[in-house]
């Protein structure tokens, strides 16, 4: 424990030093991924596109993923503060593009708390009827009404312990995330079991093929499972930036994100493949082409697959849904809570609740509108999960893209100081922000289309399409709402735009993966 | 000498700063005002953010700015921001690193009527402090203002070992210069219909002693009343009493607690129910830690 006195110059932080060692970094890793929700969620969207090359997507859509994250990492040495992206993007670009930054932050947050609120209501009515042998309580799920009920009363639930900042205790977060990768392990082996056993529903043999990228048949095929597959990784960047907190040696945090990635990857790959090579990705009814289990495959292949063990699919799902639920809220929380700070946003945004320490108005806010908007998209669409698991995939690539560009930018002035900051601040975040940039305009134009996605559409132009300049559309309007209210900001006298000083950065630690 | 005073930027948290200022002022003491922010050793979901964090010391250091400006300009305060797995650890910790002879901390809100509930931190100071530990209920503020106090009462139970709580309010009286009152809380039958004789003459015999006990180290400086309460529960032996707005009540910690620990004892916990005025506890044999 640390005593400051408010009379002397106040330490930055009081950070005990080395508090999470390198299991506690994985188990945070993996549980702010969230294997079994993940899969479940982005699994049917991405067979959608790529078909069986859904192992091949996985394996690259990692890589523009680790570029971003490495850029993403230098500014957060570089400039720590709660809004991230948002105010590195302000720093770098300005009031206008840094604003839109924190905008798709807020989006895509937004987005995956009412997909992920979603999933667990699916899987709470499907757990009951597990419980209860009851297979008609799982359709209560479909009705819309008791479907958005539940999931409000979900979303009020995290929000309350997001809000008091409940934390689970280290042993139960070692619990469950031991449970789920165990779980889907088990799915994972039992499925490719009952494929040689021949029981299983439509057994596809494993080919090499399916780890060919090349063999996608189209170029917009291919960006949008790789927009997808982005989603798959989304969160795993925080093992990456546990920097200096991490117990033992400075590598510690390298090695936590190089084990996470590879449990993540092996476990996403094991789960890919057995679930094509069991189920197929033909349109019967466990295929995973067939549209009504796409947004949420496990909750269809759970019983075929594990039959009384179901349950424990659910069981995973769920418990990973939670702790995911609360990770997430994090995030918007505290951008809107910077944007408050600096005067982009009303000021009451920027408040923390004394008591209880969190930013308390940011997150019921983003509370308030992640359930508006789930509640909303339940009644417009049918295939509400993987729409916005979709669009979600295309404000990832928004936001993430134009923080990579903003480290290139605020590093300009020392980008060829050593051969480190050419690959960290230069070369990678540069490589990745044109990969998200490209998949971010391939997804806009290829998702006009009607037919894209799941096909839903209003008055002939794809949802997704229609979801994705909404969210923009609105931030822009919003902005120039503030900037006319809240002028300061957007003349930059709250956050000035700048650069890094030009100096090479000694702290360094190894080349993490 | 000094107090501690666990804040937060609350009306809760201004009680107990709003009581420490009095308490300070009366015994003439010095306060450490403790914003306590948690310590990252604590397990989370979420990694830790050093922007997050960076941001809550500000807003920390903003809330002790303004609770210094709260407290007289002529009284010595210094504000702290501490990290800690709890707030009740950090103040625990604080105290005794700073040698502090008291913890003030805010009744939780809720209560009826102003009365006291105990939160959560209260509750856990009282099972493990080794100071006195002084609660402050709801909305004092707007009753008393920062006024000293005006009279100690000592509420002694029935059974023996008081001796260290009455010193300890002779001691606090004759500090703060204010009149002292020794009561003695019987409970009754529950019905209290007939009150048995015995049970009577055995309160009374028990004020007497105690007067009696008073009286042989009578300090011939301070205004002594010694009287017997009852109801037929303790909450009415409470209510029963007439009690003044800027008075404290000095309670002794149970005979359950370990040695210099505090422990809220059932009688103390029931008075706390009914309390319109702060409360003291003083952990058992340390008497020391009041006044030196």
């Amino acid at each position: 424990m640390a005593v400051h006195q408010t009379e002397r110059g106040l330490s930055k932080k009081g950070l005990s030093a080395g508090s999470v060692g390198l299991l506690g970094a994985i188990v945070i890793g993996i549980s702010c991924i969230a294997p079994a929700y993940t899969m479940t969620a982005a699994l049917g969207p991405t067979v959608s596109e790529v078909g069986l090359q859904v192992p091949a997507i996985i394996l690259v859509g990692f890589i523009p993923m680790l570029l971003v994250a490495f850029g993403y990492r230098e500014l957060n040495r570089a400039m720590p503060d709660s809004g991230t992206s948002f105010t590195w993007a302000t720093r770098a670009f300005g009031p206008w593009i840094g604003w839109m930054t924190g905008w798709g932050l807020i989006a895509a947050t937004i987005l995956v708390l009412s997909n992920l609120a979603g999933i667990a209501v699916d899987f709470f009515y499907l757990m009951l009827a597990q419980i209860f042998g009851n297979p008609d309580i799982a359709n209560l799920a479909l009705n819309p009404v008791i479907n958005v009920v539940t999931c409000l009363a979900f979303m009020a639930a995290a929000t309350a312990i997001s809000y008091r900042d409940m934390q689970t205790t280290q042993k139960v977060q070692y619990v469950l995330v031991g449970f789920q990768l165990i779980v889907l392990l088990l799915f994972g082996i039992v499925a490719f079991y009952q494929v040689a056993n021949g029981s299983a529903f439509d057994p596809v043999p494993v080919s090499l093929e399916w780890f060919n990228p090349f063999a996608v048949q189209s170029f917009s095929a291919f960006a949008a499972g790789l927009s997808l597959s982005i989603f798959i990784f989304w969160g795993w960047d925080v093992t990456l930036t546990m920097n200096e907190e991490t117990k033992g040696s400075r590598s510690t945090p390298g090695r936590a994100a190089t084990l996470t990635v590879l449990i993540i990857v092996v476990l996403y790959l094991l789960i890919a493949t057995a679930s094509i090579s069991f189920a197929g990705i033909g349109t019967g009814e466990f295929g995973l082409g067939n549209e009504d289990i796409q947004g949420n495959v496990f909750f269809a292949l759970a019983g075929p697959v594990l039959g009384p063990l179901a349950i424990l699919v659910s069981i995973a799902v769920l418990s990973s849904s939670a702790a995911s639920l609360q990770s997430t809220f994090v995030s918007p929380a505290r951008t809107l809570l910077a944007m408050g700070h600096y005067g982009a946003l009303p000021e009451r945004f920027s408040r923390i609740s004394p008591r209880f320490l969190t930013p308390g108005f940011a997150t019921i806010v983003s509370s308030v509108v992640a359930s508006a908007f789930y509640a909303i998209m339940r009644f417009v669409s049918e295939d509400v999960l993987w729409d916005t698991i979709t669009a979600l995939g295309m404000m990832i690539c928004f936001y993430y893209g134009l923080t990579a560009f903003a480290a290139v930018w605020y590093f300009r002035k020392q980008l060829f100081v050593s051969v480190r900051n050419f690959f960290f601040q230069l070369l990678f975040p540069l490589v990745g922000g044109i990969i998200l940039a490209v998949l971010f305009y391939t997804t806009i134009t290829e998702s006009m289309d009607p037919e894209y996605g799941s096909g839903s559409n209003i008055g002939g132009v794809g949802l997704v399409f229609i979801l994705g300049m909404a969210v923009i559309v609105s931030g822009i309007v919003l902005m120039i709402i503030q900037a006319i209210r809240r002028p300061a900001f957007f003349r930059g006298e709250t956050l000035e735009r700048g650069a890094s000083n030009g100096r090479d950065d000694e702290e360094l630690d190894e080349l993490p993966v | 000498m000094r107090y501690i005073v666990g804040y937060t930027d609350t009306p809760s948290g201004e009680d107990a700063l709003n009581l420490a200022v009095r308490l300070a002022r009366s015994m003439q003491r010095g306060l450490d005002i403790v914003i306590v922010l948690r310590s990252e050793a604590r397990a989370t979901l979420v990694p830790v953010d050093a922007g997050y964090e960076k941001y809550l010391h500000e807003a920390a250091e903003e809330w002790l700015h303004r609770a210094l400006t709260l407290v007289p300009n002529d009284m010595d305060a210094k504000g702290h921001i501490v990290y800690a797995e709890s707030f009740a650890q950090g103040l625990l910790d604080t105290s005794r690193d700073l040698e502090g002879r008291m913890i003030i901390v805010g009744a939780a809100r809720g209560g009826l009527l102003g009365r006291f509930t105990i939160g959560s931190v209260a509750n856990s100071l009282l099972h493990s402090a080794v100071v006195p530990v002084a609660l402050a209920p709801q909305g004092s503020v707007a009753e008393v203002g920062l006024e000293g106090i005006s009279r100690i009462t000592v509420a002694v139970g029935t059974r023996s070992g008081a001796k260290e709580l009455v010193d300890a309010g002779i001691l606090a009286a004759r500090a703060s210069r204010v009149p002292l009152r020794l009561v003695s809380l019987v409970a009754l039958d529950a019905d209290g219909v007939d009150t048995p004789p015995r049970v009577r003459a055995q309160a009374e015999e028990h004020a007497a002693k105690t007067v009696a006990y008073v009286a042989e180290h009578l300090p011939d400086d301070i205004d002594v009343t010694v009287l017997t309460a009852s109801g037929s529960r303790v909450e009415d032996a409470v209510a029963a009493l007439e009690w003044d707005p800027g008075e404290v009540v000095f309670v002794g910690s149970s005979r359950l607690a370990q040695p210099r620990q505090l422990f809220l004892g059932t009688t103390a916990a029931k008075m706390l129910r009914e309390l319109p005025v702060p409360m003291v506890v003083v952990p058992r044999d340390s008497i020391l830690t009041v006044e030196d």
